[in-house]
């Protein structure tokens, strides 16, 4: 249902703005990483085909995977302010593209309205992608095609050099792992807690209500009860001590008992969601890289 | 009695653990300025290790532009000598610094402005990145600028702030300057292409 929405929504969205060039706040920027763990490219003007945005949201799972390095793509045809390097730069830092141990987001930025073609690196990429570097593969694979309105075969092959440089760069190393150590601690303690508990209460079952000491024994035990899934059975003990004899009765499930509950357990949370470099419920999630200005940018 | 001078230890104690705490946060927050102001001073250091790359690559393919490119390398030494301990960072040392700073950036202006004249160059792939790196880093000195001054402005805001600055004045925290916007001097170069 909430797929469903959110595709009446962009195709009314692209409805309304084929026309007219819409200037875009970071805030507007629809974030499609966020609903699907699996894409990357925010084309919400419809600039890229369908076929190009699949292949690169391909190129760049397939680069997460292999390296956590996180990308951000966005196409658009106009951005508030009209200033390329710091639109990409502020879409980086506050929608916290990258992990954040390694720093290593990427923010590639096209806007058909400012004629840019923008790259913005986080802090642990400005070794393995400098400066140099992003310009380079502007000036060689995109700019041209760019210039021509063929934004397609610009983005692809830039999205491809870039990948080139970065696969296999880094591995793509836990980055979540401090963060799962905290629940471990909570998990832990209620471990240990429940079985604090859990022995108190045994203890208390092995007195003797008589002479308060630990020195009953089982003497035999009957079935009294079988209803819904539970058996209520009756104990009886003698306490070693004093020669007391008591009963006790005790509810239980039945491991037999095939009710209505039928085969298959309640399915939690369908579909691919969550995992690995995301982390979230709903889709991925940026890990809050930072960055430091570093990229390139190209006018065409 | 008794109970007068149970409040009273327990209103110092209360008031000397809030003492501690505020303190140790204007520190880190101090500590946090310094970052930032080292942050700053590391990319103008990154754009002044570019100048004399840049300047030699110049020079293969415009040698009589003499006069621009010695502006570019005074500029530099000038900058270069001047380094600004966090601690005794003053209004009137900032000024002195981005004026430095800021003389460096309009003569490489200069510079690239005369390249234009120059198609081999520009054409120079060895030119070409030397002047993204450059962009890049004029770049980065304006990130860590505006972040240098939001740093200090959370401190200062904080020193002067009521409860707290009682400790500032006690501790001599003093107030930390900002940056200035750019007025022409100090505007980074327009790098065209």
């Amino acid at each position: 249902m909430r797929k469903l929405f959110l595709i009446c929504s962009l195709l009314c969205l692209l409805g309304n703005t084929s026309l007219q060039a819409k200037e875009y706040t970071i805030k507007e920027i629809p974030m499609v990483h966020l609903q699907d763990r699996t894409r990357y490219v925010s084309n919400p003007d419809g600039i890229l085909s369908e076929s190009a945005v699949s292949t690169m949201d391909q190129i760049l799972y397939q680069l997460e995977q292999n390296t956590g390095i996180q990308t951000l793509v966005v196409a658009v045809t106009g951005i508030e302010g009209g200033d390329c390097f710091d639109f990409a730069y502020r879409l980086g830092k506050e929608m916290g593209v990258g992990q954040k141990e390694r720093d290593n987001g990427l923010v590639i930025l096209l806007s058909t309205d400012e004629r840019c073609i923008q790259f913005a690196t986080g802090y642990g990429l400005e070794g393995v992608l400098p400066d140099a570097i992003c310009k380079r593969i502007q000036s060689r694979y995109m700019v041209e095609p760019f210039g021509k309105g063929d934004w397609d075969t610009g983005m692809v092959e830039g999205i491809r050099a870039v990948n080139g440089y970065l696969d296999g760069s880094m591995e793509n190393i836990g980055a979540e792992e401090e963060e799962d150590m905290f629940p471990l601690y909570i998990f832990g303690a209620f471990f240990l807690g429940a079985l604090g508990l859990t022995g108190l209460a045994v203890w208390y079952q092995n007195r003797c209500p008589k002479c308060k000491k630990h020195q009953i024994q089982r003497i035999s035990s009957r079935t009294i009860e079988r209803a819904n899934g539970f058996i209520t059975e009756e104990t009886t003990y003698l306490c070693q001590n004093c020669g007391h004899t008591f009963t006790r009765k005790t509810k239980s499930s039945d491991p037999n008992f095939r009710g209505p509950r039928g085969g298959s357990g309640p399915i939690f949370m369908g579909g691919g969601f969550g995992g690995r470099g995301g982390g979230g419920f709903s889709g991925g999630s940026f890990g809050g890289g930072s960055f430091g200005g570093g990229g390139a940018g190209s006018r065409f | 009695m008794k109970k007068s001078t149970i409040i009273i230890i327990a209103v110092v104690a209360i008031v000397a653990i809030w003492g501690v705490t505020s303190y140790n946060g204007l520190v880190k927050m101090d500590e946090s300025v310094n970052t930032a102001w080292s942050n700053v001073e590391n990319q103008y250091q990154r754009r002044a290790d570019l100048i004399p790359n840049l300047v030699n690559t110049v020079k293969g393919y415009a040698a009589h532009e003499k006069e621009t490119l010695e502006a570019v390398m005074s500029a530099r030494s000038k900058a270069t000598q001047m380094t600004i301990d966090a601690d005794n960072l003053t209004p009137e040392k900032l000024k002195e610094y981005q004026k430095a700073q800021g003389e460096i950036g309009s003569a490489l202006g200069r510079l690239l402005a005369i390249t234009e004249a120059y198609p081999d160059l520009k054409a120079n792939e060895n030119f070409k990145e030397l002047q993204a790196q450059l962009e890049g880093t004029e770049n980065r000195i304006s990130v860590e600028r505006r972040n240098f001054n939001e740093v200090a402005r959370e401190y200062n805001t904080s020193i002067r702030t009521f409860p707290k600055t009682i400790i500032a004045g006690m501790c001599g925290f003093d107030k930390r300057p900002y940056f200035e916007a750019e007025e022409g001097a100090n505007k980074a170069p327009e790098v065209k292409f």
